[in-house]
């Protein structure tokens, strides 16, 4: 299937500084991707580019289209919650839903309604009155009432508490998700996603540090417990990370023969968010 | 087309939920003019001759619409100065920008709403106003001036007037528009200090280093000289009742002889002025799409 979005060589300066730098990546349709990296690694930027927001270098193909200068076709397509909270204050939520079923086309005001009959929240209350939580519950009830191809998500959770977190991903997994819908998703809050996610692409620096499936994680990374005889013969078979806890020392293999591993202690799939921590430490190192 | 009029129809009823001002203003601002018709120390002439009825009839309904005029230029400005500035500050922009409504569909909207749909609720409450406010100083004047004071043919030449003056008050002041709302599109913050300081800085740069007034002439220029492009200013004075005195026959002039379209249509000054003000409206529209930081 062809990718929705795809990005070559995708670069943003802001002065001096490189936001992205020649980064490319492919999202193809019905994955659910986690683009993950550390604050100020270029996740944001990376979003505005592919939401039309902002201007960038290199190419750059969303659904087939050039974000910035379709943005108004791009956005009939795909739809994105960028940033917590940025319902207007003065907005109440009956008008947000007449206003959004007034100017997009594939909005489907009976699934916003319905999904908001589930929570405290009434038409007429404004943004202001609501707790940050419940503007994302409104936000989430607008956004995925529309037949969208692609979601784009940036931190949609930051500064919530749990509570309002957890609501926010039950509905957006119970509610929302099918085979069909592709989402693209930043936070740096990995434990929270990684069970969604079918893709991750970790990013630091501007670059695109990894892209992969997490099929693929399984086959391609191993963690292995090394018991402190064996240490040193773990180490020549090139580890990239190191972690010592309470006393035991865990290695972090990419593509090393599974057999030999073995042999070392007890082999496991690293979790997203210590494969995270593992390539940016390891990179940086 | 049909699509972004429905945009439009949109952005327009929105403005309206966001800015309650847009009628409250001048709502209220009618209400505390009706309250001083009610109560105030109102003096009203006795009017003997239809020519003296017609003159005060004139400086009514002209008083109650310079000062609708005065407020609705205040609120037009600063409305036009922080439109695009306030989706910015509460980061809201990231919401409406995830609409498939282009950026030149919401700044032209807003445009729109500062210049031609204000001033027409102005229109429209000044004319609520001086109607309520011709009845309630017509009982209180013992009837005998009521009639008088609401000249019907006066008032159709005011109607004239206000339509006359939103059109051209709207083309002449482009420029001006033009510069709030790029203001507004850019600045980070403090929108009033970036709308009042660029100009001012080359204003006091060219008289320290050019010696001369070039840019203050311009600016005041454009900022007043509205009513002698627009009306025929030389054969008529305005009385300080606010009314128009023709000066040859000190009678009250027709509407008809006191708007100029012909002279201002035809004006380069106008036009060249509505050509800065298309510019900087594309220069805002181009940063509201374009901007990297919000």
């Amino acid at each position: 299937m062809a990718a929705l979005i795809e990005a070559r060589d995708l670069t943003k300066k802001y002065g001096a500084h490189m936001a992205l730098d020649r980064a490319n990546l492919n999202v193809e349709a019905g994955r659910i991707v986690g683009l993950i990296g550390p604050n100020g690694a270029g996740k944001t930027t990376a979003l505005r580019a592919i939401l039309g927001l902002t201007n960038y270098e290199g190419h750059l193909s969303v659904l087939g289209r050039e974000p910035l200068r379709d943005r108004t076709e791009l956005m009939t397509e795909c739809c994105f919650i960028a940033d917590v909270a940025v319902l207007p204050s003065w907005l109440r939520v009956d008008q947000a839903i007449d206003f959004v079923a007034g100017v997009h086309p594939r909005f489907r005001r009976d699934r916003a309604v319905a999904f908001l009959a589930k929570t405290q929240i009434t038409g007429k209350r404004r943004m202001r009155e609501l707790s940050k939580g419940m503007k994302t519950q409104v936000h989430l009830a607008l956004t995925m009432a529309i037949d969208a191809k692609l979601l784009v998500l940036d931190e949609p959770t930051l500064g919530l508490d749990i509570l309002a977190r957890r609501a926010f991903y039950d509905a957006l997994v119970n509610d929302y998700m099918d085979e069909t819908r592709t989402i693209l998703i930043t936070t740096h809050q990995v434990e929270e996603v990684e069970n969604l996610l079918t893709d991750i692409i970790f990013i630091d620096k501007g670059r695109i540090v990894m892209d992969t499936s997490l099929e693929d994680v399984a086959t391609r990374f191993a963690a292995v417990a090394v018991t402190a005889d064996r240490l040193d013969a773990a180490r020549a078979e090139k580890p990239f990370y190191e972690r010592h806890i309470l006393g035991k020392v865990v290695l972090y293999f990419e593509n090393a023969d599974p057999g030999k591993l073995g042999s070392f202690g007890e082999i496991h799939t690293p979790s997203v968010s210590d494969l995270f921590v593992a390539k940016l430490s390891g990179a940086a190192a | 087309m049909n699509k972004s009029m429905n945009n439009s129809a949109w952005l327009i009823r929105r403005e309206f939920w966001e800015n309650r001002a847009i009628w409250m203003i001048p709502a209220v601002f009618g209400a505390l003019l009706l309250l001083a018709a009610l109560f105030g120390q109102v003096s009203i002439p006795r009017l003997t001759s239809p020519k003296e009825s017609e003159e005060a009839a004139t400086a009514f309904l002209g008083a109650v619409g310079i000062m609708f005029y005065v407020v609705m230029g205040v609120y037009s400005s600063w409305y036009l100065l922080d439109c695009l500035y306030a989706d910015r500050k509460d980061r809201s922009i990231l919401f409406w920008k995830s609409l498939p409504i282009s950026d030149a569909n919401s700044v032209l909207c807003k445009l729109l709403i500062g210049m031609i749909i204000v001033p027409l609720v102005y229109f429209a409450a000044a004319d609520a106003t001086a109607l309520i406010a011709a009845f309630i100083l017509s009982i209180r004047a013992r009837a005998s001036i009521g009639s008088s004071l609401w000249n019907g043919d006066v008032w159709w030449q005011m109607q004239v007037l206000w339509m006359y003056a939103i059109v051209t008050t709207a083309v002449w002041y482009l420029p001006v528009a033009g510069w709030l709302m790029l203001v507004s599109a850019s600045a980070k913050r403090a929108v009033m200090l970036w709308a009042v300081l660029p100009p001012l800085l080359l204003y006091i740069l060219e008289r320290v280093f050019l010696g001369t007034h070039r840019v203050g002439e311009i600016i005041g220029r454009r900022l007043t000289g509205l009513p002698s492009v627009s009306f025929n200013g030389s054969k008529y004075n305005w009385t300080h009742e606010g009314g128009f005195v023709d000066n040859a026959s000190s009678a009250a002039p027709s509407v008809w002889h006191l708007i100029n379209p012909s002279g201002f249509f035809t004006s380069t000054e106008v036009w060249i002025g509505a050509a800065i003000g298309i510019a900087l409206i594309v220069a805002a529209i181009q940063l509201r799409m374009r901007r990297s930081e919000i």
